[in-house]
């Protein structure tokens, strides 16, 4: 197995749009360790969704290269990538249970089998007793574990995530983050993370990939070598946040301008 | 149950008062609810009115087949227009368009085509009931949820899987008021098929004893096609309820 999960080189998307062509991602290029935490983090709209669906193979990329688990990305790969959005996007006439199968089925796995692997992964996310209940009986929290375990449940080696606590409010979006640290120790896979908050990059990686405003680059790379469980509040994680905030700070402010151009 | 009380009530209320208005006046042209069960009993057996039970059959069968027909055709005509999307782009308004034409006007072409016996109420009941599946079927492909398609896609669904396990479930509950609704319309489409030339049927009974002018006959055969028709629309709406529970 290579030590390089995912490699992607001087990759470029542009978007047509009825105004015209727009550039989402200009010669991207970040490379993700076997069982490393990377976060892409960048403004509103700078095209980090795009990389990430590039990645998944759900988007074709207008040049560049994209190496994921040895092969090229082109079109979903559920045994190397997993997948998982800032909506859960869980299937509304399915049970927790009957979700989180819903990719060993495709597969064809035996009933009894995918039931147990099932059941298994809503128990390693909390949710043992939820098994049966319909999405809408669920919060917004556990919707969104559900779908990690429905993600979980590929098998795969590589989990993209893409502000996947983004629609949560505060106090929940800590505690998935916590929650979230535990579970990638314990299932060892390599997560290619997406968001636009300074804290969850900070509280959850191991190196952080700084995007510019539309067309999308990488600004920066930074490695944090903060010890976990991590406390926001010393003076390196401070002194990290306040440079973080200052690159995102300059790239937000780009981005504004660009929307009010 | 307090809602079953009220319309039991209402129901009372409406009888009461019918009553007490056609009581003085005359008993061909204002029918009173209480002569409706003498006339009820004179349809199943008098020797000079065709027997209810062998029309009330003709009748259902034709329903039967002519929805089942409305069913068949609808469903398979929807989810061909939903693999082709240009089919659908290029005769979905023709179908919407034709949908909004009254549908008698239909009817003298049906009875051209089909003659008075089985077939052309059976056409007639068929074309109303067509109508409702096959645009509910575009309207169900049209609103299924981007982002379930996106992630099913992600787990490497294939177009068939996301057909089946994606779009159909998702669309369930659209699917099950449009056949709902082409339901109740080919009831009406038979039955008004029958009321406007046929020799069989209780819409052929109904205008038979109408002619005759057997008013209490009439009446107690409208009150039963509208219980019948409101019993299979109230069962076909509670199944509608449960799918859409089910789909969320």
């Amino acid at each position: 197995m290579t030590a390089e999960h995912i490699v992607v080189r001087d990759v470029r998307k542009t978007y047509q749009t009825a105004t015209g062509p727009v550039s989402a991602v200009e010669g991207v290029s970040l490379t993700v360790h076997a069982q490393e935490f990377l976060t892409i983090l960048g403004p509103s709209g700078c095209g980090k969704s795009t990389v990430l669906a590039m990645i998944g193979g759900l988007v074709p990329p207008d040049g560049g290269t994209i190496v994921v688990n040895g092969t090229a990305a082109r079109r979903p790969d559920p045994k190397s990538v997993a997948m998982v959005f800032q909506d859960p996007g869980l299937f509304p006439w399915r049970t927790a249970l009957h979700n989180v199968w819903f990719g060993p089925e495709l597969q064809g796995t035996a009933r009894s089998a995918r039931e147990e692997a099932a059941r298994r992964l809503l128990e390693s996310v909390g949710l043992k007793g939820f098994e049966s209940k319909y999405p809408r009986e669920l919060s917004g929290g556990m919707r969104q574990r559900v779908a990690i375990a429905r993600a979980l449940a590929l098998g795969s080696p590589i989990l993209l995530m893409d502000e996947p606590f983004g629609a949560l409010d505060e106090q929940t979006r800590i505690l998935m983050g916590e929650w979230l640290g535990g579970i990638r120790l314990q299932a060892r896979k390599t997560i290619l993370f997406v968001t636009h908050s300074i804290q969850e990059a900070i509280a959850l990686s191991d190196r952080i990939v700084v995007m510019t405003a539309r067309p999308g680059r990488v600004k920066d790379v930074v490695s944090v070598s903060l010890p976990y469980p991590r406390d926001l509040n010393t003076p390196d994680a401070v002194a990290l946040r306040a440079r973080l905030w200052s690159q995102i700070r300059e790239e937000s402010l780009r981005a504004m301008a660009q929307e009010q151009a | 149950m307090r809602l079953i009380f009220l319309r039991g009530a209402l129901l009372a209320l409406v009888v009461a008062i019918w009553e007490l208005i056609a009581r003085p006046l005359d008993p061909v042209l204002y029918v009173a609810p209480s002569t409706l069960p003498q006339a009820a009993l004179r349809l199943l057996n008098q020797p000079d009115i065709p027997p209810l039970l062998e029309h009330l059959g003709a009748t259902v069968r034709a329903i039967l087949a002519a929805y089942a027909l409305a069913v068949t055709a609808g469903l398979a005509l929807g989810f061909l227009m939903g693999f082709w999307r240009v089919v659908a782009r290029a005769y979905e308004p023709i179908l919407a368009a034709l949908y909004a034409v009254p549908s008698v006007v239909w009817y003298p072409s049906m009875m051209l085509l089909f003659g008075l016996g089985t077939a052309s109420k059976v056409a007639f009941g068929f074309l109303l009931g067509f109508f409702p599946i096959v645009l509910a079927v575009l309207a169900g492909i049209k609103q299924a949820d981007p982002h379930l398609l996106t992630v099913a896609t992600s787990m490497g669904a294939s177009r068939w899987a996301i057909y089946w396990k994606v779009l159909i479930p998702g669309m369930a509950g659209t699917l099950a008021g449009g056949l709902r609704s082409g339901l109740a319309l080919s009831v009406v489409g038979v039955l008004a098929g029958e009321l406007l030339g046929s020799r069989a049927g209780i819409g052929y009974m109904i205008n038979h004893v109408y002619n005759l002018l057997r008013t209490p006959e009439y009446v107690a055969l409208a009150v039963l096609m509208a219980t019948l028709v409101l019993a299979v629309d109230s069962a076909a709406g509670r199944l509608e309820a449960r799918v859409k529970r089910w789909t969320g």
